[in-house]
């Protein structure tokens, strides 16, 4: 090995680990700045109130993940009907795809589970608030799963699809053994975005009293007072799951993608 | 290979090809030039049947060019590489053997090798195309297209993404293959590739086969629009 290509390895080195320590530094000013408000609150803070709610709180905590899970599932069909009716030859279903999105767009996603809850399931006879609200989250998803639909498909060039016609692969061939492989890979990073997306949007079921995280913490907050105690606990709950898949979410493109 | 185009016409928002009408019999590589929007890669695409004409008929050895066979019988070149970016180079080829000739695995993998060995790409096998150079994957998918065994091989300005070296490394593996026996039916903007390899040279302007010949023509050209063609393009 000559001289120049091992200095170059220990600058390498060397900025590997002064990028470390930058990342330790900035994520030691973030805890050192929660730990600095949680010893500011006017009454003492006292991780100890939490005892007794921890297992409705981790019960909340569960159910947050379950019915983002749901709606992540049920938006990831919904999204791709829509994006068909987008696709299809009739003008009345792009039409339909296109009012619906622009209403969607302009609706605050606490509203969408307001009116679900509130006003369009009782016109239907529904009562059943927390499916209602899972289908007001469900509901103003869709519109941004139609775009990474969207977007996907139309991240395969047209030459790709000649080739595919010059070599006379069926459609369903194409669909199967071409198409659908590279369109799963396009669509898992955005995906997990929306996942995520839906995880921090699902704070806002409370306001139907399911008994998600918010909601537990509520719960907690006003038998023991300990409001710094559990939003920070709930804050911490939240970044638990969103952080390490917006950090998969990362890895995923940079091992996966096609470019 | 022996083409005939009768009278083809094809119009998208505009007439694209007005009335295209011309017969070549045994020639063994063909060269479509012209400047962007003469029409010439529209007619390379109607001859490879992936493009149907407005009106008219195109023939390509006696045989229609919409026919299903005559797809069977072609391999295609495209300006990018266009090769499947989510198998290796050499999945790009066994996946097509395998599934739209019913070539068993083996003889699938064998063919893939001896393909992408000639084209020097035997060390590259099984990378990724994100993974190879633009002149890599350009040639693989020459490899590819050769690998289905066609009579004619179309190349539809097969080195517009690339830069001038790997311009000329592409080219030149493309005048390795004539020993082959393939003929070819070419659209580029390189000149001298064409005096190398062409037999046969047509230019287009507008949607108007404006001169045709053997390449001598590229020194002669009699019409306005030709000389001002090659004055431009060197």
């Amino acid at each position: 090995m000559t001289q120049k290509s091992l200095t170059q390895m220990t600058r390498t080195q060397k900025k590997s680990t002064q990028k470390k320590y930058h990342y330790l530094l900035a994520i030691g000013f973030f805890l050192a700045f929660v730990v600095f408000v949680a010893l500011r609150q006017t009454s003492p803070f006292q991780i100890g109130r939490l005892d007794g709610y921890v297992a409705s709180i981790f019960g909340g905590f569960l159910r947050t993940i379950l019915v983002s899970f749901i709606a992540l599932i049920g938006s990831t069909f919904t999204g791709f009907l829509l994006f068909l009716m987008s696709k299809s030859n009739n003008g009345l279903f792009r039409a339909f795809v296109d009012v619906f999105t622009e209403i969607i767009y302009g609706t605050p996603l606490l509203v969408a589970i307001i009116m679900m809850a509130w006003v369009v399931g009782p016109a239907f006879n529904t009562y059943n608030r927390p499916v209602l609200g899972v289908i007001g989250l469900i509901v103003y998803i869709t519109p941004y799963m139609t775009n990474i639909f969207r977007s996907a498909f139309k991240s395969i060039p047209e030459e790709q699809y000649l080739a595919m016609d010059v070599f006379g692969f069926t459609n369903v061939q194409k669909y199967i053994y071409i198409i659908i492989p590279q369109v799963l890979r396009i669509l898992m990073p955005p995906l997990m975005n929306n996942f995520s997306l839906i995880i921090k949007g699902s704070a806002l079921l409370h306001v139907i009293a399911y008994g998600e995280l918010f909601h537990t913490v509520g719960v907690m907050q006003s038998r023991t007072f300990g409001y710094a105690e559990g939003y920070i606990t709930m804050w911490a709950l939240y970044i638990i799951i969103t952080i390490p898949l917006s950090q998969f979410t990362r890895y995923f493109e940079r091992r996966w993608s096609l470019e | 290979m022996n083409i005939t185009v009768e009278n083809v016409s094809h119009t998208y928002d505009v007439q694209v090809l007005n009335n295209l009408e011309i017969t070549l019999k045994n020639y063994r590589s063909i060269a479509l030039i012209g400047v962007s929007g003469s029409g010439k890669s529209t007619l390379l695409r109607m001859l490879a049947g992936l493009e149907r004409p407005t009106s008219g008929k195109l023939t390509v050895n006696n045989r229609n060019v919409l026919d299903k066979e005559h797809r069977s019988s072609i391999g295609m070149v495209f300006q990018t590489h266009s090769l499947f970016p989510h198998l290796s180079l050499e999945e790009n080829i066994t996946l097509v053997l395998e599934k739209t000739r019913g070539i068993d695995k083996e003889t699938a993998r064998k063919t893939a090798h001896k393909n992408l060995e000639r084209l020097s790409l035997g060390d590259q096998a099984y990378k990724l195309p994100k993974n190879v150079s633009g002149g890599q994957a350009q040639r693989a998918s020459i490899a590819r297209a050769l690998s289905v065994d066609p009579d004619i091989i179309f190349l539809d300005e097969p080195t517009a993404s690339l830069d001038p070296i790997l311009t000329d490394e592409v080219l030149s593996s493309v005048e390795n293959l004539r020993e082959l026996g393939k003929d070819f039916v070419f659209v580029t903007h390189v000149l001298s590739f064409v005096r190398d390899f062409a037999d046969y040279v047509i230019y287009m302007d507008q949607g108007d086969i404006v001169e045709h010949g053997t390449p001598d023509i590229l020194d002669e050209p009699k019409t306005d629009s030709f000389k001002n063609f090659m004055s431009k393009v060197r």
